[in-house]
C-alpha cells in the first residue's frame, strides 16, 4: 500500500517521456541481444566441436606409452657404486612402443562398466603421395566393423564405405581435407611412405600402393586434413609391429564420463590412457577463452548502455527537482524518493532484458538460416546457435544488474536533494 | 487556553560555518494559534521564507525549538519530521509545483495517498477539494491544460488534502495576476472563516496582508511588530 503511489509516480515518469523511456530501454535490450547472441554462437561453436568430436573420435584412446616413464639413467645411476661417473652423447635408447597382449588388455577393457565398445588400432605417420603431390598424413589401422562400433566413421563417409577398405589387400579411406589436397578421388591408387620407428628404422621410406576406396568428412577439420584408414593388418606389416598394436580406442555409453573412465583405465592397465577432453584440451580452453572474451566485450555493450541510463536518470532528476521538494513538503520522504528513482531504473532494466533476449531469441533463428559457409577448426554451413536458459539468464543478470547500479547513483542523489535548497533556488 | 497550532522558542537559524556564517534568524518567538489567518511581512532577506521552512519541519533550526501541535521537531528523525510535514502541515508555494505527469485530482491526491489513503477514498476527497475551489469538471485535467490561477488552486486544494493543521503559503499569489491573487486570497479567507483552517502566508503585498487577521513583521531575521494586521499595517504605514 505504502509503496503504491510511489509505484505511480515512476510509472507515470516513464510514460510522461516515451521517448526517453524507449531510448533508455533500447540501450539496455542492445546490450542484452548481444550477450545472448555472442554467448549462444560461441556456445554453438563450442557444441558442433563437441558434438563432432564424441562422435568422430574415441572418448578414450589408450596410448603404448606411460604417462610417467621410469629415468633410464637414474635407474642405472643408482645400480652404480660410489666414484665418478662421465656420461658422453647420451640418448634415449630406441625402442617400438606397442601395447603388450592386446587382446587380453581389449578383453580386460570392454569388461569395465561404461565402456560401449573398444578397438585395437596401429596408429603412424606416412607420408602420402600422388603424382607429384605429398602430404603428410596420420595413418590409421582398423578394423572396420569393431571401429565403426567406437567412432561412427561410416555416418561420415562421403564417398564409399568403411567396409570397403576389405575390398582390395592395399585400401585406404582418407580424410576429405586430405583428399582435396592430394587431388585425389574414390578409385585412384596413390602411394605410402610408412615410417616406423626404433626397430624398424630400417623399413623406412618403404613405399606402397594405396587405392582410394572411400573419403570421410567429419567436419573437424584437423580431422579431415590428416586422417587416413587403411586395415589393422596392412598397417602392421608396413609399421613392422608384428601382431602389436598402439593404440586401444574406446567408446563409453556416456561421453561426459571419459575422464573418470580414462583415469581408471590407466589405472588398470598402466598405460597412458587419454579422454577425448584431455586429447582436445587445447581447442577447449580456446573456447573458454573465447566465451570469456565475449562476455567482456558484451558487457562492455551493457556498460555502456548502463552509462546512458545513468545519463537520463540523472537528467530526469534535475528535470523532477521542484517536484522532488513538493514531494518532499507532502510527507514523502528520501526513502520514498529514492524508491521511485530506483523503480525507474528497475523497470528499464527490467523491459530491457525483456526486448532484449526475445531479439536475441529473433535474431538467432533469423541469422541461423542464411548459408555461412565458413572452414577453421570446424566446418559449417551456416551459424549454428545454443541457447540454453542459462545464456539468457546470465544475459539478463549482468544487463538488469548494471542498470540497477545505474540507477542507484541518481536515485540516491534525488532522495539526499534538500527541499529547502531547491525552493529558495526557485523562489 | 487552547494550545498554539505553532510555536517556536529563540529560534536561530544560521547557513554557512566559520568566518562565513550568516545568521538569518536571531531567537524568534513565535506563536500560531489555531483558526488563525497570519500574514508574515517583511523586506527581502528578512528571514520570512527561512521561518516558514522551519514552521513547516522542511528545516532544522540551529538552536531554539519549533513546536508543531505541541510536536517539538528538534528530536524526530527524517522519517519522523516528513511524517509531521504529511499529517500536520500543507504547503502552497509561489509556484505550484504539481506533477505534470498527474492530473489534477491525482496531484490532490497524493499527499493522501503517501499516508495511506485508499485510491477510491483519495479520489473523492480530491473531487470535493476541487469542487470547493470551483475546479469541478476539471479534475481530470493535466497541469499543463490549466490556467496559473487554476494550478495555483490545485495547489491548495492539494496543501488541504490531509486535512493539516496549518496551511503555509510561501508567497502562494506572486506568480499569479492581481485578479486570481484576489482570488486565492479569497479562498484562503473562506477557509479560515468556514472551516476555521489555521493559515500562514508570507506576503510582500500590504493589500493581502490586511486581509488576515494578523501580522508578524520581520526585519534582518527579528520580529519587529506583530499584532492585528490593521495595527500593524499601520504602524508600519507611518514608519514609512
Amino acid at each position: 500500500m505504502r509503496f503504491l503511489p510511489l509505484f505511480q509516480i515512476a510509472r507515470r515518469h516513464l510514460l510522461h517521456s516515451p521517448f526517453r523511456t524507449a531510448l533508455s530501454i533500447t540501450g539496455v535490450a542492445i546490450g542484452d541481444c548481444f550477450m545472448v547472441l555472442m554467448s549462444a554462437l560461441m556456445a554453438g561453436f563450442e557444441a558442433k566441436f563437441v558434438d563432432e568430436t564424441v562422435e568422430s573420435s574415441p572418448h578414450v584412446t589408450v596410448l603404448d606409452e606411460f604417462r610417467d616413464p621410469p629415468d633410464e639413467f637414474a635407474d642405472w645411476l643408482s645400480e652404480k657404486e660410489q666414484g665418478v661417473v662421465t656420461v658422453e652423447s647420451a640418448h634415449p635408447r630406441e625402442r617400438v612402443y606397442r601395447i603388450k597382449k592386446p587382446y587380453e588388455t581389449l578383453a580386460a577393457i570392454e569388461s569395465r562398466p561404461g565402456v560401449a565398445a573398444a578397438a585395437l588400432n596401429v596408429v603412424g605417420t606416412s607420408i602420402l603421395n600422388f603424382g607429384n603431390r605429398e602430404v603428410g598424413a596420420a595413418l590409421v589401422g582398423i578394423d572396420p566393423d569393431r571401429q565403426d562400433r567406437v567412432v561412427s566413421t561410416d555416418t561420415y563417409m562421403i564417398e564409399g564405405r568403411l567396409a570397403d577398405l576389405h575390398s582390395a589387400s592395399g585400401a585406404i579411406v582418407l580424410g576429405s581435407g586430405l583428399a582435396e589436397r592430394l587431388g585425389v578421388r574414390r578409385g585412384d591408387t596413390i602411394g605410402a611412405s610408412l615410417r616406423g620407428s626404433g626397430e624398424v628404422g630400417g623399413r623406412e621410406g618403404t613405399t606402397r600402393a594405396l587405392r582410394v576406396v572411400g573419403v570421410f568428412k567429419t567436419g573437424l577439420v584437423p580431422v579431415d586434413a590428416v586422417r587416413a584408414y587403411t586395415l589393422v593388418s596392412l598397417a602392421q606389416q608396413l609399421l613392422g609391429l608384428g601382431r602389436d598394436v598402439n593404440r586401444i580406442v574406446v567408446r563409453l555409453d556416456d561421453h561426459t564420463q571419459a575422464q573418470d573412465v580414462a583415469a581408471d583405465l590407466e589405472a588398470m592397465v598402466g598405460y597412458r590412457s587419454e579422454s577425448w577432453q584431455e586429447q582436445n584440451k587445447n581447442f577447449l580452453s580456446l573456447f573458454n577463452i573465447q566465451t570469456v572474451i565475449t562476455y567482456v566485450v558484451t558487457s562492455g555493450i551493457t556498460i555502456v548502455a548502463a552509462f546512458g541510463i545513468l545519463n537520463v536518470l540523472i537528467m530526469l532528476v534535475l528535470e523532477k527537482l521542484p517536484e522532488i521538494a513538493m514531494l518532499k513538503s507532502m510527507g514523502y520522504t528520501a526513502a520514498d524518493v529514492t524508491v521511485v528513482f530506483l523503480l525507474e531504473g528497475l523497470a528499464i532494466g527490467a523491459l530491457g532484458v525483456v526486448f532484449g533476449s526475445i531479439g536475441g531469441y529473433w535474431l538467432q533463428q533469423a541469422l541461423a538460416t542464411f548459408p555461412i559457409p565458413m572452414k577453421g577448426l570446424i566446418e559449417i554451413e551456416h551459424l549454428i546457435f545454443v541457447d540454453p536458459l542459462r545464456i539468457y539468464a546470465v544475459a539478463a543478470t549482468v544487463s538488469f544488474a548494471s542498470t540497477v547500479i545505474a540507477a542507484c547513483l541518481p536515485a540516491l542523489r534525488a532522495g539526499r536533494l534538500d527541499p529547502v535548497v531547491t525552493l529558495r533556488g526557485r523562489a | 487556553m487552547i494550545a498554539p497550532a505553532m510555536e517556536t522558542r529563540a529560534l536561530r537559524r544560521t547557513l554557512g560555518s566559520g568566518e562565513n556564517e550568516l545568521e538569518i534568524l536571531h531567537g524568534l518567538d513565535v506563536v500560531i494559534r489555531p483558526g488563525e489567518f497570519c500574514s508574515i511581512m517583511g523586506p527581502s532577506g528578512s528571514g520570512k521564507s527561512t521561518l516558514m521552512y522551519l514552521l513547516g519541519a522542511l528545516d532544522r533550526p540551529s538552536s531554539g525549538q519549533v513546536l508543531i501541535d505541541g510536536i517539538d521537531t528538534r528530536s524526530l528523525s527524517e522519517a519522523a519530521l516528513a511524517d509531521v510535514r504529511g499529517r500536520k502541515i500543507g504547503f502552497v508555494f509561489q509556484f505550484h509545483y504539481l506533477m505534470p505527469e498527474f492530473s489534477a485530482a491525482e496531484n490532490v491526491g497524493l499527499p493522501m495517498r503517501k499516508l495511506g489513503v485508499p485510491a477510491k477514498e483519495a479520489r473523492e476527497r480530491a473531487y470535493e477539494l476541487l469542487g470547493l475551489l470551483g475546479l469541478a469538471g476539471k479534475e481530470g485535467r493535466l497541469p499543463g491544460r490549466l490556467s496559473g490561477g487554476e494550478q495555483q488552486r490545485v495547489a491548495i486544494a492539494r496543501s488541504l488534502a490531509n486535512r493539516p493543521l496549518v496551511v503555509l503559503g510561501d508567497e502562494p499569489t506572486g506568480n499569479l495576476d492581481t485578479k486570481n491573487g484576489e482570488l486565492v486570497f479569497a479562498l484562503f479567507e473562506r477557509l479560515v472563516r468556514q472551516q476555521g483552517q489555521t493559515i500562514v502566508v508570507v506576503t510582500h503585498d500590504p493589500r493581502l496582508a490586511a486581509r488576515t487577521d494578523r501580522v508578524v513583521r520581520l526585519q534582518d531575521g527579528n520580529v519587529v511588530d506583530d499584532g492585528p494586521a490593521r495595527e500593524v499595517l499601520a504602524r508600519a504605514g507611518e514608519r514609512s
